[in-house]
């Protein structure tokens, strides 16, 4: 059946290639860039009046249109920037690189005149969502720290099991089903401090984007979403220094010129401190013991000419955790990009990625070297992949490349030493060979109609050497026990799975102001996050598709509206639906036992998963008082064989309702104020009915087998943070350094929101035969009120 | 572990009303090789907040087959209903290593079984004390370590438990089992002295009233360690038990795993029937006791 669509896809694809040839054209192409720091512009819109079309930048600021020789009137803007209206004949090809300034504050009209183009009902994607650095700055968060992750919490669609759980769910997805790239690379593990904070420094973030549906074939590998967070390039006209100083961890940032114009840097740089702060007041501290993070993000680029340009950016960050000096855990990932931009002639542009990404743990205990158990786990890939992208004309953009990905896992390497003599119960490693080759077309059909159309292909090997299990067949949910093995020599193949991925998406333009957007798309993902915590946690090993493992397939169907308000177009609003079928979804068997267990794969569980809602959004986007309201009305379910009586069941993080308000108010020209507002309905858990003794020990049941079958109590949090920007002028001269303070407030009503509830017997020693007391216990994580205090510069 | 002082994590017992239950049989049934009386308690679930002596299963008949054709009768106590009790002759002890052993249960018109085997235990060389200086106040803490190695053959499964004094420590936290020399199958150390952490799982982990830990023991003490054999079914069914009762808390529920029920190996001769919980296990037990002197 694949066969069949491929056929027709390239038909259609060659239906609109073929009648390019036949005129001459000219192409006008170029980079937008900040004009005060060089930075490029990802998304700037370059209109042309008459076509009523035009282009957007790509992840390099590139542009580029081609038109039939003519006069034209190109209106280059940026949310956030005074547009440039530039009038030229086209008579030839024409570079046009161009550069915005900044608005400064009162300009809304211009501000008006630039967003227009940009209106959310009149581009292609849906279900994706951008949120700007700058507004990330003012979101109010826990110990007043900026977070990338954090603050996508705030979006519809988006949601969380609890405060301190790491990652995000998707659309009713679940934390591994997001593929999260840091200029590319993939981050097995974006948290800092389990789920306090996110890998991702503020001070050296560009631009956050997250496609929940409608993603274009170039990404593939999860289920649910893909979160593209590009690095900033550093300042390629002056030397700054930004950073802050906050009750958590401290930031510095440094950036500027290698090379004026043609090579810029940036180094940020982060480290906790609580811990030294905390030093004198608990005790396993003063023993040695440490609990603290730190990161470094650095990347720099060269602009050998007009034609090439290169990027090397790189992240190392690590969570250590001891109890004392010898004993403890740690954990971080690591991550290179060494990117190559390429422009073959004025219309086709390429971009050339060899990146390397890890993450890793290590855990330690024991007293000395004679007596020690050790233990440490990886996943690394390798991955290079050439992109290109052809702007055929003005109403067509062929995007197609390919991905080569190399897996190595090291399920565990784990050694126990007594008194010398070492026992090592280390696991093999995995080793794996991901292929991707896509192919997409972004077409303007008519004034009304865009489609993007693609297709993926995907096709995964597990590697020798290895030795792999095959398991009994035995009641669903109970342990599967191996009954044969068989290894495999150097690069042979374990096992493989090839899938077509097609995608597709389109938009019909009802009104200048209004838009019905639909899309599909099938994802398949290869490597399955292994967790059956509530919140997944460090030491959660991915797992490859193997002979046991399926991949993991998602199509998703996703159908809104989209309108733009008032006379300056000042609001948006959008619904949104979503439908996503989910097969061979993981899940686990009671009492599953996850980790240094070379049966892992009897444990595993594969079953059904639908996840559907409704998001609902508004926002206001100028004026004093900005700011957005979502809603989503969702529903994510599971089957599998063996669990909840063979029925459906809701995920842990199922939530019915997730309400959220963020609202960001200037004052006057030094102080403004920000407030969100969460509320979500109680995740699911499940409770016992009843209670037995065994052996003492006292065990909950539930008579109905149920799984989630009750919800915790609802969720709602109020934030709110005031900001004092410096004074801007000193002795009567402006200042060459600006700076400001944060104060915040989270969780203002001190509301202790459950994040879970378990059942317990009594922690007293009770004589044997004596009745046992039971309780039941709900945990909040924070359950008061948090303020803090920030300071952040920049010179 | 993480800490109370990283964030201000709180915790409220709370009173959820929970969905009505009708009880279910309860089967605890450990049997063991000790020269002693063997004891199996057939009682009935009762709602998760009842905490009463849960109500006893009396009047059933209760017994063991035995691989070789013995049949081990099971009485009830006339003072204890619902406990059942083989009482060995002078000499004797319940079953031997190698033998496979059916229990059968009549009650209310049904039958219900279970099977397990006893498997072997390895003897406990020696127990040790040694002792920590705590930084914060120079206090001494002492821990017990017992000294055993896991014979040669994968697949041994053990239920290490120890007795304080007299006293069985029998929190949950203190289940300490082991597969072969360590945690799981998966594991694979066959053969080889049990790892620390298990060697070590013998101490007691108690806090005083303020919360501060206590030492495991102190001089004048005495330990007593148990290596009871347990079947691989019932090492999984002991691993699922630790997982839902050891709740210690506090921020370390961020990675506690959801409520689910543990298994059972209580059968109902009749598919149809009604269904039974608890779990058949007969072990052999390697016992070593020590005084802790200074």
């Amino acid at each position: 059946m694949y066969c069949k669509i491929f056929s027709v896809f390239l038909l259609v694809l060659l239906s609109v290639l073929i009648p390019v040839t036949a005129q001459v054209k000219y192409t006008i192409n170029g980079t937008i860039r900040d004009a005060a720091n060089g930075e490029a512009l990802i998304g700037a819109t370059v209109y042309i009046k008459e076509i009523k079309g035009g282009a957007s930048t790509n992840e390099y600021g590139f542009y580029s249109i081609t038109l039939p020789p003519g006069t034209y009137t190109l209106d280059i803007s940026y949310i956030g920037y005074q547009p440039v209206e530039k009038t030229l004949t086209l008579d030839q090809n024409i570079q046009l690189p161009v550069e915005l300034s900044a608005e400064t504050q009162q300009l809304e009209e211009v501000v008006v005149k630039a967003e227009i183009e940009q209106a959310n009902a009149q581009n292609i994607e849906m279900s994706t969502n951008k949120l700007e650095m700058k507004t990330i700055l003012k979101i109010p968060t826990l110990f007043g720290e900026s977070d990338v992750l954090r603050s996508l919490l705030l979006l519809p669609g988006v949601s969380t099991v609890g405060e301190g759980a790491s990652g995000y769910n998707a659309r009713g997805g679940s934390v591994g089903q997001n593929l999260i790239l840091m200029d590319e690379a993939p981050v097995y593990n974006s948290s800092h401090l389990f789920g306090f904070f996110s890998v991702f420094n503020p001070d050296a973030v560009k631009d956050t984007k997250l496609f929940k549906g409608g993603i274009p074939s170039r990404y593939g590998g999860r289920l649910a979403s893909i979160l593209d967070v590009r690095m900033k390039e550093g300042n390629s006209k002056r030397f700054e220094a930004s950073g802050g100083i906050g009750s958590v961890f401290s930031r510095l940032a440094l950036e500027g010129p290698i090379i004026k114009d043609k090579a810029s840097f940036i180094v940020a740089a982060r480290r906790s401190y609580i811990d030294v702060l905390a030093r004198p007041f608990v005790p396993i501290l003063k023993e040695g013991g440490a609990l603290n993070f730190y990161d470094l993000t650095m990347k720099a680029n060269y602009n050998i000419n007009r034609k090439n340009r290169v990027y090397l950016s790189g992240y190392f960050g690590r969570d250590v955790f001891r109890f004392d000096k010898t004993q403890g855990f740690n954990w971080g990932n690591a991550t290179s990009t060494l990117r190559w931009n390429h422009l073959f002639n004025e219309r086709l542009f390429s971009n050339l990625t060899l990146l390397y990404s890890k993450y890793d743990y290590a855990l330690q205990f024991g007293k000395d070297d004679r007596n020690r158990f050790s233990w440490n786990s990886s996943i690394s890939n390798v991955i290079l992949k050439p992109q290109f992208t052809y702007f055929i004309n003005s109403n067509n953009e062929l995007n197609f490349g390919g991905d080569v990905t190399y897996y190595t896992f090291e399920p565990a390497n784990a050694v126990g030493t007594t008194n010398g003599k070492a026992v090592d119960i280390s696991l093999e490693r995995k080793y794996n060979l991901e292929l991707a080759l896509y192919m997409g077309n972004h077409t303007k059909l008519t004034d009304a109609v865009s489609l993007e159309y693609g297709l993926r292909y995907s096709y995964f090997n597990a590697l020798g050497p290895g030795t792999v299990y095959t398991y009994n067949d035995t009641i669903p949910g109970v342990r599967r026990t191996p009954v044969s093995s068989r290894t495999y020599g150097s690069g042979e193949t374990i096992a493989s799975y090839g899938n077509w991925e097609p995608r597709f998406s389109f938009k019909w333009q009802t009104s200048p102001v209004s838009s019905v957007k639909g899309s599909y798309n099938r994802m398949v993902q290869y490597l399955h996050l292994i967790s059956n915590t509530t919140a997944s946690n460090p030491l959660d090993v991915w797992n490859p598709s193997s002979n046991n493992i399926k991949p993991q397939l998602g199509d998703q169907y996703a159908l809104g509206y989209f309108r733009d308000i008032g006379e300056s177009r000042a609001y948006e609003f959008s619904v949104e639906g979503y439908f996503r079928a989910t097969q061979n979804h993981i899940d686990y068997i009671d009492g599953a036992d996850l980790l240094i267990n070379r049966y892992l794969e009897g444990d595993l569980l594969s079953g059904q998963g639908r996840a559907y809602g409704l998001e609902f959004y508004f926002q206001k986007k100028t004026g004093r008082l900005t700011g957005w309201a979502s809603y989503t009305l969702g529903r994510s379910e599971l089957k599998v064989n063996g669990i909840n009586r063979n029925e459906w069941y809701e995920t842990r993080y199922n939530q019915t309702h997730n309400l959220k308000l963020a609202a960001f108010y200037d004052i006057n020209s030094r102080w403004s104020a920000s407030a969100n507002f969460i509320f979500t309905s109680g995740t699911p858990t499940t409770f016992p009915t009843s209670r037995y003794i065994q052996q003492g020990i006292l065990i909950p049941y539930n008579v109905n087998d149920s799984r989630n079958n009750v919800h915790i109590a609802d969720y709602h949090r109020l934030d709110i943070a005031f900001r004092l920007e410096g004074k801007k002028m000193k002795n009567g001269k402006e200042r060459k350094n600006s700076d400001y303070w944060v104060f915040s407030l989270y969780n203002v009503c001190a509301r202790k929101n459950p994040f879970s509830v378990y059942f317990s017997q009594t922690d007293q020693r009770i004589p044997a035969g004596q009745p046992l007391p039971s309780s039941a216990t709900q945990l909040s994580i924070i359950g008061t009120i948090v303020p803090s205090v920030s300071y952040n510069f920049k010179f | 572990m993480v800490a109370g002082w990283l964030v201000t994590a709180c915790e409220t017992t709370i009173y959820p009303t929970l969905e009505s239950a009708a009880p279910v049989l309860i089967v605890d049934a450990w049997v063991n090789n000790k020269p002693e009386a063997q004891e199996i308690l057939l009682t009935y679930s009762q709602g998760y907040f009842d905490s009463s002596t849960p109500p006893p299963a009396s009047g059933a008949s209760v017994t063991v087959a035995e691989s070789t054709g013995k049949i081990y009768t099971f009485s009830e106590d006339d003072k204890k209903p619902g406990r059942y009790v083989w009482k060995p002759a002078t000499g004797e002890t319940f079953g031997s290593v190698g033998n496979s052993y059916k229990l059968s249960i009549s009650y209310n018109g049904e039958t219900f079984e279970a099977q397990s085997r006893m498997g072997r235990v390895p003897p406990i060389d020696s127990i040790t004390f040694d002792q920590d200086k705590r930084i914060r106040n120079n206090e001494t803490i002492y821990r017990a370590e017992f000294w055993a190695t896991d014979p040669r053959g994968i697949g041994d499964a053990y239920w290490i438990r120890s007795y304080k004094n007299g006293v069985l420590l029998n929190k949950p936290s203190d289940i300490n089992i082991a597969y072969d020399a360590s945690f799981s199958a998966g594991g694979a150390t066959d053969g080889v002295q049990f790892i620390t952490p298990i060697r070590r799982g013998i101490n007691p982990n108690d806090n005083d009233a303020n919360g501060n830990p206590l030492s495991p023991f102190l001089p004048g003490d005495s330990v007593n360690v148990q290596i009871l054999s347990v079947t691989q079914a019932a090492f999984d069914y002991l691993t699922q038990v630790t997982v839902q009762t050891d709740r210690p808390g506090g921020f370390q529920e961020l990675f506690a795993r959801p409520l689910a029920n543990v298994s059972t190996n209580i059968v109902n001769a009749k598919s149809s029937g009604s269904k039974a919980l608890g779990f058949f296990n007969v072990s052999a037990v390697s016992i070593r006791g020590k005084r802790f002197k200074q």
